[in-house]
């Protein structure tokens, strides 16, 4: 992810992009981009420009407790290749155990020098609940429990980044009937700026757009009462869904194949739960902003909500209650599908045993 | 699937070009900037085309290739600018209306001009030593 040469100690960031090759224009380029998705007035663009030129690289520790790795691997998949280049300019990431080379007693010394090196100012992200039944022995890390080494590292910290709805509010892992007694960062931690980048995994867009808020100006950006940054968190998939018309004209789809899906209409009696899910994702959208879950047809089943693994009815029940959709006729399309694989499978399987020698 | 996104919705397209003649009447009453972020407004596809062919094509575009390539085209209204910025992939990552005189991202920077004219005299086969008086 690494631009050119490394970053010369106690460069400041406009020398080291200078160095290699990045003008002050395209600095500025970059945080109009980030102004934008920030929510931010465009004139801070020059400020924010100004303030990421001066400023140094921004040490982050990242722990990875009781996690699936989607919510890094969402990270390192972005498919802004500037974004991302860019983002690993201004952040040191000076601990990671599934990219890092170090491993053992070599990682565990690693995460201690770079946590004395930079007390006070580095951003501790997290992913992953954080299980705290039974003394928290459910997710060890080098022999230690998470929830310990949350309260070790969490005090010296300048902010926590609780990354992906697993380190947010549980997740997953804390679904009924939490057998390990799964809790997000801040019911753990109290006393520290916390921002929760919720999602299943997370829009890369917002993690990217925190660390540079974070970065250019010292403080986590504007949260809302989930601790969410506003800018991504402010308004509901539902108040920005392309679908929204067809709701607000009472055109729904009643199952996945009849012709109000093929018409595009609003997915919410097929259990989409936009209308009560913040994020971001029918602006900012995933895969190189190409698409998301409703776009593609299925309802929003409320990733970056908390206790979403547990809602009542399921995914497939509308929020106003009802029979979910017309499985009926989706389960006779399934069974003519498997009984097409099933016999397929039978016809291959037969071809492979006459093959010679089989 | 029938495409929505080409409805353009001439009260809101009003709208954004009254809020570029407060800008531009700003820039010219107090010499201050102003711009509107165009992909933070819910505009369909039609309210941006229907935008731009309001305000018109001017005298003067500017291509910057930084990180991607960014158009910064004067409308029909000297002083209002459409830019556009892309990405290295080609996917439009900011588009504004910017109200100024120049736009700040064609000033050339100075720590850039130092860096240029460092390499500028290291470019020479002259001494840069000044000859005795």
């Amino acid at each position: 992810m690494m631009t050119g040469s490394p970053a010369m100690a106690d460069e400041t960031m406009g020398e080291m992009l200078g160095r290699r090759g990045v003008s002050r224009r395209g600095l500025l380029k970059f945080a109009i981009v980030m102004t934008s998705s920030l929510a931010l007035a465009p004139s801070i663009a020059p400020v924010m420009a100004e303030n990421l030129a001066a400023a140094r690289r921004q040490s982050v520790i990242w722990l990875s407790f009781q996690e699936c790795t989607g919510c890094f691997e969402t990270l390192l998949r972005t498919d802004s290749p500037t974004i991302a280049a860019l983002i690993f300019d201004f952040i040191s990431l000076d601990y990671q155990e599934a990219v890092m080379a170090a491993a053992g007693s070599a990682a565990e010394l690693t995460l201690r020098q770079a946590v004395a090196a930079n007390k006070g100012k580095y951003l501790l992200a997290i992913d992953g609940s954080v299980p705290v039944k039974d003394g928290g022995v459910y997710a060890l890390t080098g022999g230690k429990a998470n929830v310990s080494m949350l309260e070790e590292f969490a005090p010296d910290a300048a902010a926590i980044l609780a990354i992906g709805t697993c380190a947010a509010y549980g997740g997953i892992p804390k679904a009924h009937p939490n057998p390990t007694g799964a809790v997000g960062v801040e019911d753990v931690i109290s006393n520290k700026p916390i921002v929760n980048i919720p999602g299943c995994p997370p829009i890369p867009e917002v993690l990217s757009g925190v660390l540079v808020y974070f970065v250019s100006f010292g403080r986590l950006p504007d949260l809302d009462e989930r601790k969410r940054p506003l800018a991504y968190f402010g308004t509901t998939i539902h108040d920005q869904c392309y679908r929204r018309p067809f709701y607000d004209q009472g055109k729904f789809a009643k199952s996945f194949d009849d012709e109000g899906a093929r018409q595009g209409w609003c997915l919410f009696e097929l259990g989409c739960k936009g209308p009560t899910t913040h994020n971001a994702c029918a602006s900012v959208k995933w895969n190189d902003n190409t698409s998301f879950p409703i776009e593609s047809g299925h309802g929003c089943l409320g990733c970056s909500e908390p206790d979403f693994w547990d809602q009542e009815g399921g995914f497939y029940t509308s929020l106003a209650g009802g029979n979910g959709p017309g499985w009926r006729d989706t389960g006779v399309a399934a069974a003519v599908g498997v009984a097409g694989g099933a016999g397929a499978a039978l016809v291959a399987r037969a071809k492979v045993s006459k093959e010679p020698g089989a | 699937m029938r495409d929505f996104n080409f409805l353009a919705d001439d009260g809101l397209v009003d709208a954004l070009l009254m809020e570029v003649a407060d800008l531009l009447h700003n820039l010219l009453a107090h010499q201050r900037q102003g711009s509107v972020d165009l992909l933070g407004l819910p505009l369909s596809a039609g309210c941006l085309a229907a935008l731009e062919q309001r305000l018109g094509h001017g005298e003067v575009t500017a291509t910057l290739c930084s990180g991607g390539e960014s158009q910064i085209r004067e409308t029909s209204f000297p002083g209002v600018w459409w830019t556009t910025h892309a990405d290295e992939t080609g996917r439009i990552t900011a588009m504004l209306i910017e109200v100024a005189d120049v736009p700040d991202i064609l000033r050339a920077a100075r720590p850039d001009m130092e860096r240029g004219h460092a390499r500028l005299l290291q470019s020479t086969n002259f001494s840069l030593a000044r000859p005795a008086a």
